[in-house]
């Protein structure tokens, strides 16, 4: 059976593989390309030798399935390719952004997971009250504000008018730090518009996962059983059920990444925060095949684990999944 | 066999939390690492950071709106302006471009032979490199004979199939003489905006596309490179105090990650900000700013015609019909809101001092049309790219020709797709924005001569003469007169209707800077990408 698994995810590795290698070919134009212009902009004009150079420089004058098996054979080296348009390492770029990225969702995730649990704990166990009803519909209402149009009002709103946060970036540029204190602090700041805006997507979703399963649990058995030894309510709420309800909201944390790395992409851009995410929208918009794949296939890569990890913890968590 | 299983879920539950914690902070950590120039020698070209710059008055450090365009040297910067200038503020050029002309950079003189096919240039004795090295005529001749083996991002040094340059030979330390394989007007110029390399850094690099060890960013320029933060977009230029030339105006130059210009600008994050049409009125009543209004003379939206696969369009009158029918005014009105100028029909914007103004203008006129086409109809598609800007001024034109009798179907694809149908020519009709009018107009040669891809399906010999006779005639009289002429055939033939350039808005705080120069006689870039807009003029 664990095999079955393993072979499960290494089809699934291919198949990102492959998709990752043509999809980006399959769009029209190419990174040479370069016949109109943005306002104001100088359009970067190359002679048809120079991009014939370049082409072969690339390895993009070579038919398709060369160029595949070329790529498979970098890839087995570790090998990400180098940036057409940066003229730079894949790997370097994206190894320089990722934790930035990575920083953001885990806050987030940690954010949402845990306020989203301890809320939906809440709701549970006033169930069909008018402060869970409120509640329900107010996370259900929240959760559905895309991120990205939260994060401009945020911008607008707490950054440009109010000014308690910074505008843009990953940190005070240029600003020497004395202190490692003070540098985490900064680091915080930055961070903690992109963090709070991609939070309450996932908060509903935890806060609805949560309730749910403690509404299961609740009605339990051993929960009664609990009521009649005397236990007081929140010790019954956070001691019996609450922990019994808890393995499908710790697979779903491994799960929501997925989603989460996908809300990131687009706060980043709204913020000019230098994670992958900023970086994937520059790839594509140059058409910048050895990057957009890199990212992609370090995106793809990062879900699989996840998804692998989730599996795993999950049938630890609840033996009736797996023996 | 239930306590089993919440014992293994609290347990594992805690471990979770644990683990989290733990990747938590260790990314934090990582977050640092990188951040940190001191740790991770992000200084490329570190020598005694910055405390050199310390002058008896308040330095100014001028902020600009910043993204990663790569390591700037001659062969890692991204293609494009932002790019480019930076590289040039670090690397000088034998020649630099003011309002009007060339002027002499780090070659302060330099002479034509008999047949302009040769070029001496004088280099300035005490020009260092930013390591404090001499740079001498030792490295222009390494720099052109390097470039022709590895041709740098931005290559001016090749002229259709072949290097332009034969030899290159220094004669004495100082001068240095380059021998071209042909004359042709445009060349000095050409050579003249080459980045000159240290022979000591780049003699020992195979592949300068992956190099950025010690000395990637050594130049000779009035900055030099202190802090490079590639995941940031940020860049750190500080003065480099034993320049030669024209002294660096500023203590250091910072592009910053910006989210939105308008706001970092009116934040004083950055201190120049291009913003659109409708907000410039906020800023034109206050003393605090300088408003500049610069005609992009360099770009045009244009209406590409396809007369390889469509055959109708290969009827001169109908190209005209089409060229009065467009009402071009209306656009500026309506998609330029009021800003805008009005292209010419002959391609050389009026700018250019070798405009011909007495050519056929193509105002508005669709009696005209009606009258060129004489009842005839036709039916194409547009095709445009999908940016709100150009959709609606595809269904402007649509609507305009409508009214002669030419029904237009619009179709809108995403901008590279239909850059993609103009390089291989499967449209009726396009829209779209190019550049390629500034500087020399030798560029009526590219477009409209023999070797054009741009147009599809029309050729004219009488242009094609034209263009070759005019960039080898040395006589400026004479070459007016054809490029004269040129204009005047092309305006007539209509190969593609020269719709409008765009004006950009500049808006900066004098107080703070305004050594800002707005306008360089190729009408190349913006002015934050000029070098001359960061040294002291007279």
């Amino acid at each position: 059976m664990k095999s079955y698994a393993k072979k499960h995810y290494l089809l699934v590795l291919l198949a990102v593989i492959t998709i990752n290698f043509f999809l980006p070919r399959l769009m029209p134009g190419d990174p040479f390309l370069y016949l109109s212009v943005e306002e104001g902009e100088v359009a970067a004009a190359f002679s048809e030798e120079q991009i014939a150079q370049y082409k072969a420089y690339y390895g993009m004058d070579k038919p398709l399935y060369m160029q595949f098996y070329d790529y498979i054979l970098k890839l087995l080296q570790g090998d990400l390719g180098y940036s057409i348009y940066y003229n730079t390492s894949v790997l370097e770029m994206i190894l320089l952004r990722i934790p930035w990225t990575i920083f953001i969702v885990l806050c987030a995730l940690f954010l949402s997971s845990f306020f989203g649990t301890l809320l939906g704990a809440i709701s549970a166990r006033l169930r069909e009250k008018p402060a869970d009803k409120f509640m329900y519909l107010f996370m259900v209402v929240f959760s559905e504000i895309p991120s990205f149009l939260l994060g401009i009002v945020f911008l607008f709103v707490l950054a440009a008018k109010l000014k308690w946060f910074p505008l843009s970036g990953g940190i005070t540029i240029f600003a020497p730090h004395t202190s490692m204190l003070s540098y985490m602090g900064d680091l915080l700041h930055h961070a903690a518009l992109p963090i709070i805006t991609l939070t309450p997507a996932g908060l509903g979703n935890f806060y609805i996962l949560a309730r749910n399963s403690m509404l299961t649990v609740l009605s339990k058995d051993y929960i009664n059983t609990a009521k009649a030894k005397g236990l007081k309510k929140w010790q019954i709420l956070y001691k019996h059920a609450l922990r019994n309800a808890l393995p499908p909201i710790i697979a779903r944390i491994f799960l929501s990444l997925g989603s989460l790395f996908g809300g990131a992409v687009l706060i980043e851009n709204v913020f000019a925060y230098p994670g992958v995410g900023k970086l994937m929208r520059e790839a594509v918009l140059k058409r910048d095949y050895v990057l957009i794949q890199g990212i992609f296939l370090t995106v793809a890569v990062t879900m699989l684990l996840m998804n692998w990890l989730a599996d795993v913890i999950y049938k630890k968590l609840d033996p009736r999944v797996f023996r | 066999m239930k306590s089993e299983t919440k014992g293994t879920a609290v347990t594992i539950g805690k471990n979770v939390a644990v683990i989290f914690l733990l990747l938590l902070s260790m990314i934090l950590g990582l977050v640092g690492c990188t951040n940190r120039p001191s740790e991770s020698g992000e200084i490329i070209s570190g020598d005694a950071a910055g405390n050199e710059n310390a002058t008896a008055e308040e330095p100014v450090i001028i902020r600009l709106a910043g993204e990663d365009v790569g390591l700037p040297n001659p062969f890692r910067h991204t293609a494009g302006g932002a790019g480019v200038s930076k590289a040039t503020l670090l690397y000088d050029t034998l020649l630099e471009k003011d309002e009007n002309q060339d002027i002499p950079w780090l070659a302060k003189r330099w002479e034509m032979n008999e047949d302009g096919t040769s070029f001496t240039f004088f280099l300035h004795e005490n020009a260092l490199w930013h390591d404090g090295e001499p740079l001498t005529a030792e490295d222009v001749v390494f720099t052109f004979n390097y470039y022709k083996e590895h041709p740098p991002v931005s290559n001016s040094l090749t002229d259709g199939k072949k290097y332009i340059v034969t030899d290159t030979k220094a004669i004495d330390d100082h001068t240095v003489e380059i021998t071209l394989n042909s004359y042709n007007n445009t060349y000095l110029s050409k050579i003249g905006s080459v980045l000159i390399l240290p022979k000591h850094i780049w003699e020992n690099v195979d592949d300068p596309t992956t190099f950025d060890g010690n000395g990637a960013t050594v130049g000779s320029g009035p900055y030099k490179m202190e802090i490079y933060n590639p995941e940031q977009g940020a860049y750190r230029f500080v003065a480099f105090e034993q320049y030669y030339g024209l002294q660096p105006a500023v203590a250091a130059i910072e592009w910053v990650p910006v989210s939105d210009e308008v706001l970092a600008f009116d934040n004083e994050e950055i201190d120049l900000v291009m913003p659109t049409a409708d907000l410039v009125s906020r800023y034109k009543e206050s003393d605090e700013y300088i408003v500049e209004e610069v005609p992009a003379y360099r770009n045009s939206y244009r209406l590409m015609m396809n007369m390889e696969t469509v055959p109708e369009l290969c009827a001169v009158d109908l190209r005209k019909a089409i060229a009065y029918a467009v009402n071009r005014q209306e656009i500026i009105e309506k998609i330029g809101r009021g800003v805008g100028l009005i292209s010419s029909m002959g391609y050389v914007p009026s700018s250019s001092p070798w405009y011909n103004s007495d050519i056929e203008q193509y105002d508005y006129n669709p009696e005209k049309a009606k009258a060129l086409l004489e009842g005839r109809t036709y039916s194409f598609t547009l095709l445009t790219d999908n940016s709100a800007k150009s959709t609606k001024m595809a269904e402007l034109i649509k609507i305009s020709l409508d009214e002669v009798g030419i029904d237009v179907t619009v179709e809108s694809v995403e901008s590279k797709a239909r850059d993609n149908a103009l390089k291989t020519g499967t449209y009726e009709l396009l829209l779209t924005h190019a550049g390629g009018m500034g500087g020399d107009p030798d560029y009526l040669r590219g477009i409209y001569g023999e070797k054009s891809t741009t147009i599809k399906g029309w050729s004219n010999e009488r242009v094609n003469e034209l263009a070759k006779a005019q960039a080898i005639e040395r006589d400026e009289t004479n070459r007016k007169e054809m490029l004269f002429e040129l204009q005047k055939i092309i305006a007539d033939e209509v190969p593609m209707v020269m719709l409008y350039s765009t004006v950009t808005y500049f808006v900066y705080r004098p107080e703070k800077y305004d050594g800002w120069m707005m306008i360089r006689y190729d009408h190349n870039q913006r002015c934050d990408f000029y070098k001359l807009s960061y040294v002291v003029r007279n």
